[in-house]
C-alpha cells in the first residue's frame, strides 16, 4: 500500500500518472480548499481530498471518454483508498488538444 | 351577524423552494432550484355564524379601499395587455367571472403577473378583476388585507368564494413536483434475500437514466451531484435519482456501487444499464451539445 511518505498528495499523483500515461501535457491541481465544507473532508480530518487533474497522451487514443477516466482511475487507486476523495479529470489526446 | 373562523391550511410563502422530499437527517442546504413565484399560496379557511360582532381589522389595511369600493378591471386577452392595464405591484385582488360573480381573492408579489397566469389557465372565469395595491407589502400587510376583502364579501354575500375554499387548487399554482429518490432496499431493519449488487443491477437496467448522487434531487449535498441533477433537469430528461448518502434505505450502496461500476467516485450516471460517467464527462457531452441524442434514443 501507498505511504504517504514525504511527497505531496499531488506529486504522488502527478508521477503516477506521469510514468505509466507519457503525457505531453499533465496538470495537477489541489482544490480542496473549495470542498471545505463537504462530508467528506470532514470525516476524514485530510485536506488532500480533491483534485483537478489535466492529462493530455496519446495513450488516450481510441478510448472513449468512460475508458480514459477508468485508466486514471486504476492508476490512482491507491490515493483512492487512502483519502482521495474527488477527482475533477480532464483527459485528451494531443490531437484533440490542438498540439 | 357572521364571524369567522380562519384555520390556515397552509401557510402563505412567496419565495421558499419546494422541498417534498426532504429527509430529516439532511442539514437544510440552499437548494439552487428557487422557484420565483409571484402568486402566494392561500390561507383557505371555514365560516361559522355566530352573534358576535366582526372585530375591526387593524389600521394598516385603512389605507386599502373597500372590495365594494374599488372598480374591477376588465381583463383583456393579450398578456401584454394585461400587463399593461394592471401593475405589477403587490396587493390583494378579486377575480370576478363574466356573470359579475366572485371566483377568487388573492395575494400576489406581482399582480399583473398573476393575472396574467390565471386568464392563462382558467380564462372562463377571469373577466374582471378588482385591484388593492398594499403599500410596504410585507406578510402580515397582504394576508390582513386579504382578510379583509374577504370578509367584506363573506359579510355581504354570505358565501366564501369558490376559488377560495379549502381543497380548491384551481387557482393556486404548485410548484412543479420533483420526483421523489428511488430507494434501493424497504430500509435498515429489513434483511435483505437478494445481493444488493443485484439489486443496483436491476435498477440501472429496467430503467432508462439513473443518477446516483449525493443528496436528494430537490437538495443535492455536493457541487458534482448538483451540477449533474442540474444538467438531467435543464435537458427535460426524465430520470432516476438514488441517495447514496442515504444510510436508512441505501445502506451499504457506495461500495458496492463503486466495486460494480468499476468507478470511485459519485455522482454516477447510468443510463440503459451502462455507466456513462461522473459529473466531468456528463458536462462535457452536456457542452458538446451530445446529450440530446443519448437520452432521445
Amino acid at each position: 500500500m501507498a505511504s504517504r511518505g514525504v511527497l505531496s498528495r499531488a506529486n504522488r499523483i502527478k508521477s503516477r500518472l506521469q510514468s505509466a500515461l507519457q503525457p505531453t501535457i499533465i496538470e495537477v491541481e489541489d482544490v480542496s480548499h473549495e470542498h471545505a465544507g463537504h462530508a467528506a473532508v470532514r470525516e476524514t480530518g485530510n485536506n488532500e481530498t480533491h483534485f483537478n487533474v489535466k492529462v493530455v497522451s496519446s495513450k488516450f487514443d481510441g478510448h472513449n471518454l468512460v475508458k480514459r477516466h477508468r485508466m486514471v482511475y486504476d492508476l490512482l487507486s491507491d490515493e483512492l483508498q487512502s483519502g482521495l476523495h474527488a477527482l475533477s479529470i480532464v483527459a485528451k489526446t494531443p490531437k484533440e488538444h490542438g498540439l | 351577524m357572521a364571524t369567522f373562523n380562519m384555520s390556515f391550511l397552509t401557510q402563505p410563502h412567496s419565495s421558499l423552494p419546494y422541498f417534498p422530499n426532504f429527509s430529516s437527517q439532511n442539514t437544510p442546504s440552499f437548494s439552487s432550484y428557487s422557484l420565483p413565484k409571484t402568486s402566494l399560496i392561500l390561507p383557505s379557511f371555514t365560516v361559522r355564524r355566530q352573534n358576535r360582532t366582526i372585530t375591526r381589522r387593524i389600521v394598516f389595511v385603512a389605507a386599502l379601499k373597500k372590495l365594494s369600493e374599488t372598480d374591477p378591471l376588465t381583463v383583456p386577452v393579450q398578456p401584454n395587455e394585461i400587463s399593461a392595464r394592471f401593475p405589477n405591484e403587490s396587493g390583494v385582488y378579486a377575480v370576478y367571472d363574466s356573470n359579475g360573480d366572485l371566483q377568487f381573492v388573492g395575494i400576489s408579489r406581482n399582480i399583473a403577473a398573476s393575472v396574467v397566469s390565471h386568464k392563462n389557465s382558467v380564462p372562463q372565469f377571469c373577466s374582471s378583476v378588482k385591484v388593492g395595491v398594499v403599500d410596504e407589502p410585507n406578510r402580515t400587510a397582504l394576508t390582513e388585507s386579504w382578510k379583509s376583502w374577504m370578509e367584506e364579501h363573506i359579510a355581504t354575500s354570505g358565501k366564501v368564494p369558490p376559488g377560495n375554499e379549502p381543497g380548491n387548487s384551481t387557482w393556486v399554482r404548485q410548484p412543479p413536483k420533483k420526483k421523489a429518490d428511488l430507494r434501493l432496499t424497504p430500509g435498515r431493519h429489513v434483511q435483505l434475500t437478494v445481493p444488493l449488487e443485484d439489486l443496483i443491477d436491476r435498477l440501472v437496467k429496467e430503467n432508462k437514466v439513473v443518477a446516483f448522487i449525493k443528496g436528494s434531487r430537490s437538495a443535492p449535498q455536493c457541487g458534482f451531484s448538483q451540477r449533474v441533477v442540474g444538467i438531467l433537469e435543464s435537458e427535460g430528461v426524465d430520470y432516476e435519482s438514488v441517495d447514496v448518502l442515504d444510510e436508512e434505505y441505501n445502506a451499504g450502496l457506495r461500495e458496492t456501487l463503486k466495486n460494480y461500476s468499476n468507478w470511485p467516485t459519485f455522482p454516477q450516471i447510468f443510463v440503459k444499464g451502462e455507466l456513462v460517467g461522473g459529473c466531468d464527462i456528463l458536462t462535457s457531452m452536456y457542452e458538446k451539445g451530445e446529450l440530446a441524442s443519448l437520452f432521445k434514443s
